[in-house]
């Protein structure tokens, strides 16, 4: 990218390929560029220069949306921070990405999806009103409920305790397990990251050699 | 010190932020817009009150039965004032071998101070001009026709020989409407010479006065405070003919409803900036108690920030309210060419307080609320206890409404029903946006995609929705006022100056000269002919007391007293006449009945049963109070302050009064009218209804020239409104892309989320515009059948919806353009 002090190469000489199922860890001290790859694998921005292939679909050629488009019928997400809409209930929030399937049974299959994670009682309660662990279980909700065939997830456990990050992690591990949905994990946990089947290192947005997370 | 310093460097890290931004901006645009509104209708005040100085012939003036102390001239000299006197009375004219009695204004040389006469020559050419010299006489067409003499003839005044040097047309201060005589204006030297002004003499004089407004006023504030001679009273521009007077009321009235407007408008746009830079602030705030500042320190804080922002916003807001009316007028220069070009700087001045008035009112309530943002919130918000003790603060913006509304209508009955108008369209807009919220929740699952979206959107903005939709309503409400109801009730006033209105008076019509008067009417053209009795006659007693020996506190009422009142009688109701008290009498009623005008009740103290002694001719009528009436003066119909019943009053020896329209080039026709029918007096009112007319013209100029400044402000009520849901937006937009929404999905969920807000703003408006048009038009305007119209009314809902869809899409463009992950990092 280009900044007031030049050209800033943020990404550089990546080169991965990540399969089908699988489980896969990107780690990295902050600013190496983790969250950038994140987002470049999932279709959010686009590289200046290379090349990004998704399930056949050549992501760098496609334009925004049609991005969006694969987004949202084979991807889902999970933040750090939780990214829940406020005004909405944890219901709702889990409705989100049905709604933009025009599904018609977006309400049950959110209470599945909530009840999957063992949040049912707390269906009405608003993001305000749950704990930080209780967020990140709605937001994961959120991100199974429309069956995607991958699952970003950027540091899920970074905002919660270790507790938390364990049971949120043994969830996350287990959809992906359940539903053979390939998981794609940034974290600076490397406790995490081991539980992943494999992974990369990055440093200053170059892939670290011989380092398997 | 240390805070101020503080509160600066505060704004100067927070400039960056867009409520700050917008705040800023609605206080500049709030007190220019205000500013504007006040420079520009004090000045248009100014041009009709230099328009009314025409009618009294000077800013000011004292008249007066008796000769006036040299103390009210000597003081007028010293504030610096130009002075002319005259002197009005009734005389008889001789020549060859007719007589005429005339109603003469003896004046020196500098009469009219403002406006000018206006005379013929011998050969009918116009000219313009001031008094006569001495030895010389003007003459109305009727005083020549009465002594079938022309310009440049002689005849007796007074036993004095004066050469007609012109013939009266027009003269600016016309007189009594009803002047029951001829008119002729000679020198006040002559007069004196012939000694029609000694003791003994009928006339009425008067000192008029011009000068510089502060001057005027001066010499104003000194007469007021000194005791005037008996009988004497001010002649004020406000006080001109009941006609004049009822239009500049109006006129008054619409240019402070438009101010008005304008200032509600930028208060709504304040109240919105405010309360999202509180939502802002409140996570700040929590992090400041956290560290251990007081509340009372962060409430200091933020006062003097607000502070900081407010005095350059507000000190901008008036140079700009200054530049603009200076531009505004030197644009419409020649539309009031007749107004003094000075800038008047004390209206925006005044602006700015009410600015800072309106901020303090509006931005208060939703900041104080910081206060209560307990260190707590910082680890999570829902740990905030809802207090209620800043409650109350909500009654601010309230009040400051209710102020404002009451400071810039200074009528009770306008302000009350623009505050009961205003206060029923946020109270409708806000249930019915709870009802469409209620029904969203319902719709939305079996909706088109589209539809649900928005439905859904606006269902998870409860509040916002709700503020919105109100807001938007109030808004537009004051826009469709200001664009449709404003205009077309300034309409329904000229209507009722239309071309057919009555614009000649015939007096001292005879019973046996009333059928062939109708055919000569008819033959020369003349149209809506309405003939009333009129008798002449004096007040004797009150009660059975007989007037001279009553004290009387009202100046006006000691002059009808003295003078010769005209009075009529009619069986059934005149138009134009509203009976508020007691009963109309009817034609027959058991005992003699009078109805009184309002002026009369107040003047005298009268009320219903009270009993009215007049002497008319030689004989005495003792009538009971039966009613009271409201006469629409503005009306241009023959109106009397008195009406008899005619059972009682037809005996009473009286003549007639005709009204009649005849258009412009029936001279000859009417110059054959007057000879054959010399004993009436035929009056041409032409030139007051052209002075209404001009001044409903006016009247219109400013307030299209105000309605492009309250535009404005509306246009920032729509614009604070929708941003008030921006930062929930973006940061929705930017997750709903990140799942995968299409940039047309969201686009179409916007517009359908929009389209509702603005129709339920539009209709809640139109129809709030409606009722308070109609009831403005009846109570306020007094606009007989007034309705505003209601197809452009429905129209401007639809175009509402339509704008408030179009301009909350252009806010979507930039949201849906950016890449999703930008917006997740931004958020």
């Amino acid at each position: 990218m280009r900044a007031p002090e030049g050209r800033l190469d943020i990404l550089s000489g990546v080169d991965l390929r990540i399969m089908a199922g699988e489980s896969f860890a990107i780690v990295g001290v902050s600013g190496s560029g983790k969250t950038t790859l994140l987002g470049l694998l999932a279709g959010l921005d686009t590289p200046d220069a290379g090349a990004i292939t998704f399930d056949g679909h050549a992501l760098h050629r496609l334009d925004e949306e049609a991005r969006a488009d694969l987004r949202r019928r084979l991807v889902g997400f999970v933040f750090q921070s939780f990214h829940l809409l406020p005004a909405l209930t944890a219901e709702e929030n889990v409705m989100l990405p049905l709604e933009l399937e025009g599904s018609r049974d977006a309400r049950s299959r959110a209470r599945e999806a909530l009840d999957a994670v063992g949040l049912s009682p707390r269906r009405r309660h608003y993001p305000a009103q749950l704990s930080g662990g209780e967020q990140q279980r709605v937001a994961i909700a959120r991100a199974f409920v429309h069956r995607p065939r991958v699952l970003f997830a950027d540091e899920p456990t970074g905002n919660l305790d270790q507790r938390t990050g364990h049971h949120i992690s043994d969830l996350l591990f287990a959809l992906n397990h359940d539903h053979h949905t390939t998981l794609v994990l940034v974290t600076h946990d490397t406790t995490l990251a081991a539980r992943c089947q494999r992974g990369i290192e990055l440093d200053e947005g170059r892939v670290v050699p011989g380092v398997r997370a | 010190m240390k805070m101020l310093r503080l509160a600066l460097r505060n704004l100067r890290r927070e400039w960056h932020l867009p409520e700050l931004r917008t705040l800023a901006a609605s206080l500049v645009l709030a007190v220019a817009a205000l500013g504007v509104v006040a420079t520009l209708a004090t000045r248009i005040e100014r041009g009709m009150l230099a328009s009314a100085a025409e009618l009294i012939g000077g800013d000011i003036g004292l008249s007066s039965p008796q000769a006036l102390p040299e103390s009210f001239a000597a003081r007028a000299r010293q504030d610096g004032l130009a002075l002319t006197r005259t002197a009005s009375f009734p005389s008889v004219a001789f020549a060859h071998q007719h007589t005429q009695l005339l109603d003469v204004e003896a004046t020196d040389a500098h009469y009219p101070l403002r406006g000018k006469l206006q005379l013929a020559d011998a050969a009918g050419h116009p000219r313009s001009g001031h008094a006569p010299a001495q030895g010389g006489v003007y003459l109305d067409h009727r005083a020549l026709v009465a002594l079938r003499l022309k310009v440049g003839d002689r005849l007796q005044v007074g036993g004095r020989e004066l050469s007609i040097t012109a013939e009266l047309v027009r003269q600016p201060d016309g007189g009594e409407l009803l002047a029951l005589a001829p008119r002729a204006i000679m020198s006040l030297a002559d007069a004196e010479a012939a000694g029609l002004l000694g003791v003994g003499s009928r006339a009425r004089h008067r000192l008029l006065l011009a000068g510089t407004p502060a001057a005027v006023q001066r010499w104003r504030d000194w007469a007021q405070a000194t005791t005037l001679p008996q009988g004497a009273e001010l002649i004020t521009p406000e006080q001109t003919q009941e006609r004049m007077r009822s239009a500049f009321d109006r006129a008054g009235a619409f240019l402070r409803l438009t101010a008005l407007l304008s200032a509600l408008l930028a208060g709504i746009a304040i109240a919105l900036s405010a309360q999202r830079y509180a939502r802002r602030k409140s996570m700040e705030v929590a992090l400041l108690r956290a560290l251990g500042t007081s509340r009372r320190r962060v409430l200091g804080l933020l006062s003097g920030t607000l502070g900081a922002l407010a005095v350059p916003a507000a000190t901008l807001g008036v140079l700009l309210a200054l530049g603009l009316a200076q531009l505004a007028w030197l644009l419409a220069g020649a539309l009031f060419s007749s107004v003094p070009a000075s800038l008047p700087l004390a209206p925006a001045f005044a602006a700015a307080a009410m600015g800072m008035a309106v901020l303090v009112g509006f931005a208060l309530p939703p900041l104080a609320r910081l206060a209560e943002v307990p260190p707590v919130a910082v680890f999570r918000q829902s740990l905030t206890r809802r207090s209620h003790r800043f409650d109350a603060l909500y009654l601010i913006p309230l009040l400051v409404a209710l102020g404002l509304i009451w400071s810039q209508s200074s009528s009770l009955k306008l302000a009350g029903i623009l505050a009961a108008s205003l206060f029923g369209v946020a109270t409708i807009a806000a249930l019915l946006a709870v009802l469409l919220l209620w029904l969203a929740r319902r719709v939305a699952p079996g909706a088109h995609p589209a539809l649900r979206l928005g439905l859904a959107a606006l269902a998870r903005r409860r509040m916002l929705s709700v503020i919105q939709a109100t807001s938007l309503s109030l808004g537009l409400c004051a826009l469709l006022l200001l664009t449709i109801v404003a205009p077309s009730l300034l309409h329904g006033w000229r209507q009722e100056l239309s071309a057919d209105t009555p614009n000649w008076f015939a007096l001292n019509l005879q019973d046996d000269q009333r059928a062939g008067f109708a055919q000569a009417l008819q033959r020369v053209g003349a149209d809506q002919l309405n003939m009333l009795p009129l008798a002449l006659g004096k007040l004797t007693a009150i009660n059975d007391q007989p007037v001279d020996q009553l004290h009387l506190d009202d100046a006006r009422a000691q002059d009808r007293a003295d003078r010769q009142l005209r009075l009529s009688w009619a069986g059934a109701l005149p138009p134009a006449n509203k009976v508020i008290a007691g009963r109309w009498a009817g034609p027959a009623p058991a005992q003699a009945e009078v109805s009184i005008d309002t002026m009369w009740r107040d003047m005298f103290a009268l009320k219903l049963g009270d009993t009215l002694t007049f002497h008319i001719g030689e004989r005495d009528i003792q009538a009971i109070v039966g009613s009271v009436r409201k006469v629409d003066w503005s009306s241009f119909r023959v109106n009397f302050f008195l009406l008899l019943d005619p059972a009682h009053a037809d005996e009473l020896p009286h003549t007639w009064l005709a009204s009649f329209h005849l258009a412009g080039g029936h001279a000859e026709g009417l110059a054959q009218l007057s000879r054959d029918y010399s004993n009436l007096s035929l009056i041409d009112v032409d030139a007051l209804l052209d002075r209404v007319r001009e001044i409903v013209d006016r009247v219109g100029d400013a307030v299209r020239w105000i309605l492009g400044f309250s535009l404005l402000a509306g246009a920032l009520v729509l614009a604070a409104s929708l941003a008030a849901s921006a930062t929930e937006r973006r940061h929705e937009a930017a997750l709903l892309r990140t799942l995968g929404a299409r940039r047309t999905q969201l686009r179409m969920a916007a517009a359908c989320e929009f389209a509702l807000l603005g129709l339920l703003a539009g209709l809640t408006a139109a129809l709030g515009a409606a009722g308070a048009g109609l009831w403005l038009g009846q109570a306020v305007f007094h606009i007989d059948g007034f309705v505003p119209p209601p197809w452009p009314l429905a129209e401007a809902a639809l175009a509402a919806a339509i704008v408030v869809m179009l301009l909350g899409l252009a806010g979507m463009r930039r949201i849906v353009r950016t890449p999703p992950m930008r917006l997740l990092r931004e958020s």
